[in-house]
């Protein structure tokens, strides 16, 4: 069976899945894989398929058609009619909710996977504290589960999850019923505990941020597709389409055409108020593309007097955030926002030079492509 | 061949669910629907009402009711008036234990679930021992204190009303409380910040919100004393005041019985109530706006300063109306050989519990109810859990059809679905009639809406994924309802078995009807020795039921708080 899979495939393959939510159609054939140890996220707006798709690998929802295989197993095929049940698919998941059991302790709880697989007594008394010691909650262990906070219920699913050694742990939106603090404290944890485990994981959430701070590579989903794959740097650098450039961070989208390439290799592109901006086509030019993304961390403010500027503005209102100020230039082709360190101030009302590297700002492909 | 293993058992999960459903759906409508259809053909039966099938067929029963009309008017007049007091004191009941700050809001909630345990039947019989005209203790002390003939008189058609809408009230209290914890306090708040006041408040915002709550408790609590028996047989058949279930019970009951004439008034009453019920279902599933939503708010009281005091004691004043004093009564006629009120003139006495004790009709039918009561219950209770599985939690086809049809005996009647299924089974060639089984599963049948709807909310409050979890940690199906469902739903289940032991022991409409010499059940044993042997006897079983019922009711409850101690 495994000489089914070619060599090159990833560790979990997925291919063309097709899956119907009672008679709505919420996956639309989508693929992609991730290799061994590899983390990988789904991200997308509510909605999207993400969450469905992540279940169907899990087994816990049945999807329409396409296949899904993992380490060279195949847990689902349409046309082969298989579909593995979810307690032999030998993943692991971490839910929303986190799913601790209330009647038990937090050892039972995180004991529950070596149990079933009926591991002698001792092994499963060692890799239980092994999994709590890893999240930090060795103390916890003689704890009623049902006694804990919100960030502890989240340690315990982690380490409940990892506890039997799965090939692949799923996670369903873990972070997203944590406050603002505790969340960036846990991204940090599970990058650490994902690299030290070497656990290929699949991981969905509706925060970009996230998604970019965690991942190896994410997956972009609209409406049952996919809309790009890519590291984070790449996707936040060089988004395909309009979809990605305005869910992923925040992005200046100036709307115009093509008017041929510049000197250094890239395109120029000339916006409906008549700015001219070098920018780069790492996709192609079909001929139909209408808009270019800046995002506004890349964009530098000058004196006006200064050469080099790209668009001239004034500054219309500038808002002090803290890590960085932002700012609202009004321009010809319309109203940019530019974030610049707290360092760099400019006063409301003053007119400023804008600058930018070619590759910075970024043609994007027409949404139907 | 490792994928056809992976295959097989869901494939043939799938392949049988045809079959279980309409085994199923089979079975219940047999002990559901059947009966019913019985009793129709019988209300169309023009020959002799005693030969079945019938020999000719007609409408004549059904233009008889003409004759009844009077009847009609009765029990309108009765329901009527019993259902617009039931519903202002659920209403105040509900507004001031769940919106305002009185003193002792968690005892007051704890004692206004005694009503249910009381039973109308007992609670009547209670009310006939303080109220009635010659020998009720209310009129006794009034004349004691120089008042001439009766102060008040409970056999009347006030007098039903009065118990009913005491009774009902505990039922809307549970109803509009429901509807309004459901609702977000800040639209409460935001009212009294732009400057309303508390009254201005309730009125305004408070009355309007719930509303559709409030109207839909109304019908539900309408159709239920549409049939309502047990206080209308207590207190109207000594004034010779009729309504519908009453001249049911006469008409069975005289000689020869007018089965064709008892069976066309049950069908038009059960017409009649599902009619109530159908728009109960309309009024709170469309009715709801979109402020209220699902979501459990956080209580938050209205200081309500020194009216709180005032409201407290409106509470108090409804406990002690529906509890205290009816059970003091019947205590207290327990303990007498003549009952009197005038406690210095009082012979107190055993002789009522010896006699009662010696009574084989009175023992057995204890014994015969407790022990209905435990396997219907404990039987019951798991058939219905299989059924609300298949209901709710399985994607079965065909499962929103097992719901209406094991829904369906909340809309007939008690004591007419009693009728029917005593007429079915006596025409069923299976030997069941006047056996305990027969009562069992009449027990089981008339309980299976209560049992579905308690078991679905403990099924539906636990979360998918504590299950799901347990799958994808590599549990088994079996290993999984082991290991976390069955401890999950534990006290929630043990919480429905109490619900349906109760129901069981107290049931009077069907069990009045399928009872015979060899299998006498308590509540219809009040009922013979109310009208056959004196009201301290009465009591005194009475009083023996309601102490049992809560024994049971007070130990499972401990059991279950203990098992859920585990937190929400």
């Amino acid at each position: 069976m495994s000489s089914a899979v070619a060599a090159d495939h990833g560790f979990i393959d997925v291919s063309d899945l097709i899956i119907h939510y009672e008679d709505y159609l919420a996956v639309k054939g989508i693929s992609f894989n991730a290799g061994a140890g590899e983390h990988l996220t789904l991200l997308g707006p509510s909605g999207c398929g993400k969450t469905t798709t992540l279940r169907s690998i899990a087994g816990l929802e049945r999807p329409s058609a396409g296949e899904i295989v993992i380490d060279g197993k195949r847990l689902y095929s349409g046309k082969g009619r298989v579909n593995v049940p979810a307690e032999r698919r030998g993943v692991s998941m971490v839910f929303q909710s986190y799913a601790i059991w209330p009647h038990m302790t937090v050892f039972d709880n995180v004991a529950y996977g070596l149990r079933v697989r009926k591991l002698p007594r001792q092994e499963v008394e060692r890799a239980v504290l092994h999994a709590l010691e890893l999240v930090q909650m060795q103390s916890y262990a003689s704890r009623s589960a049902s006694m804990l906070s919100g960030g502890q219920q989240q340690r315990i699913a982690l380490a409940r999850a990892i506890a039997f050694s799965p090939k692949v742990v799923l996670f369903d939106e873990p972070l997203s019923n944590l406050d603002a603090k505790l969340r960036n404290a846990m991204r940090v944890e599970l990058r650490d505990l994902q690299s030290r485990l070497q656990i290929t994981s699949l991981y969905v959430t509706h925060d970009q941020e996230e998604a970019l701070a965690i991942s190896d590579r994410i997956i972009i989903m609209n409406s049952g597709t996919i809309e790009q794959i890519g590291t984070p740097q790449d996707i936040y650098d060089r988004p395909r389409n309009r979809f990605v450039a305005d869910f992923i961070g925040s992005a200046n989208l100036l709307r115009g055409s093509v008017e041929g390439r510049s000197e250094e290799g890239g395109y120029c592109f000339r916006t409906e108020g008549g700015d001219l901006l070098p920018c780069v086509a790492p996709y192609g030019v079909q001929g139909n593309e209408a808009e270019v993304a800046i995002r506004p961390a890349y964009i530098q403010l000058r004196n006006p007097e200064a050469g080099g500027a790209i668009m001239q503005g004034t500054v219309r209102r500038r808002m002090f955030h803290g890590d960085f100020i932002q700012y609202q230039v009004q321009c010809r082709s319309g109203e940019m926002t530019v974030r610049r360190s707290p360092t760099e101030v400019f006063e409301e009302g003053s007119n400023v030079a804008l600058c930018f590297h070619s590759a910075q700002c970024v043609l994007l492909g027409s949404q139907a492509a | 061949m490792n994928n056809k293993m992976a295959v097989s058992p869901i494939e043939r999960r799938f392949g049988s669910q045809g079959l279980v459903v309409t085994i199923i759906v089979a079975v219940c409508v047999l002990l559901v629907i059947v009966p019913v259809v019985f009793l129709l053909l019988e209300s169309l039966n023009t020959g002799d009402p005693q030969v079945f099938p019938p020999l000719s067929w007609g409408l004549a029963n059904y233009s008889a009711l003409v004759l009844d009309v009077r009847i009609v008017l009765n029990t309108l007049k009765v329901a009527v008036v019993a259902t617009v007091f039931a519903v202002i004191i659920g209403f105040l009941l509900a507004w001031t234990l769940t919106r305002t700050n009185i003193p002792g809001q968690a005892l007051l909630e704890r004692l206004l679930e005694i009503p249910f345990y009381v039973t109308p039947l007992v609670g009547a019989l209670a009310w006939s021992v303080l109220a009635s005209p010659e020998s009720g203790f209310i009129n006794q002390i009034w004349r004691e204190l120089g008042g001439g003939g009766a102060l008040v008189n409970i056999y009347s058609a006030g007098g039903i009303g009065w118990v009913m809408a005491i009774f009902e009230g505990s039922v809307a209290f549970v109803m509009i409380s429901a509807a309004m914890k459901a609702m977000d306090p800040a639209l409460e708040e935001g009212s009294r910040v732009l400057g309303g006041g508390k009254l201005r408040t309730m009125a305004r915002i408070t009355l309007p919100l719930v509303l559709p709550g409030v109207l839909g408790a109304a019908v539900f609590v309408f159709a239920e004393m549409l049939g309502s028996f047990a206080a209308a047989l207590v207190l109207g058949i000594p004034a010779h005041y009729y309504v519908i279930t009453t001249a049911i019970w006469e008409m069975t009951l005289s000689y020869p019985p007018d089965y064709g004439r008892a069976a066309a008034l049950g069908i038009s009453l059960f017409a009649i109530m599902f009619a109530m019920l159908a728009l109960y279902q309309r009024i709170i599933s469309r009715n709801t706006f979109t402020t209220i939503s699902g979501k459990a708010f956080r209580p938050r009281r209205m200081d309500m300063g020194r009216w709180r005091y005032a409201l407290a004691g409106a509470c108090w004043l409804y406990v002690t109306i529906a509890v205290f004093l009816p059970m003091i009564a019947l205590v207290i006629t327990s303990f007498q050989r003549f009952s009197t009120a005038i406690l210095p003139q009082a012979e107190f006495t055993l002789a009522n519990y010896l006699m009662a004790f010696n009574m084989e009709s009175v023992t057995s039918a204890i014994k015969n109810s407790l022990n209905l009561g435990f396997w219907v219950a404990s039987v019951g209770v798991f058939i219905m859990m299989l059924l609300v599985w298949i209901i709710y939690r399985s994607r079965l086809r065909g499962a929103g059809a097992i719901e209406y049809v094991v829904m369906f005996p909340q809309s007939v009647p008690r004591m007419v679905f009693g009728l029917a299924l005593l007429w079915a089974w006596l025409h069923v060639p299976i030997p069941l009639y006047g056996t305990l089984w027969l009562l069992g599963l009449a027990y089981f049948t008339v309980l299976l809406p209560l049992g579905i709807r308690t078991l679905a909310g403990v099924v539906l409050q636990i979360d998918k994924s504590l299950e799901e979890c347990a799958r994808v940690c590599g549990a088994s199906w079996w290993y999984q309802l082991r290991t976390v469902t069955f401890p999950l739903l534990k006290p929630g289940v043990l919480a429905a078995w109490l619900l349906i032991f109760v129901a069981s022991v107290r049931e009077l409409g069907v069990s009045i009807y399928l009872m015979g010499p060899n299998s006498k059940v308590i509540a219809p044993a009040i009922v013979s020795s109310w009208s056959s042997s004196g009201t301290e006897l009465t009591s005194t079983i009475a009083v023996l039921q309601t102490v049992t019922v809560f024994i049971v009711v007070i130990v499972l409850s401990r059991v279950i708080q203990r098992l859920s101690r585990y937190g929400s």
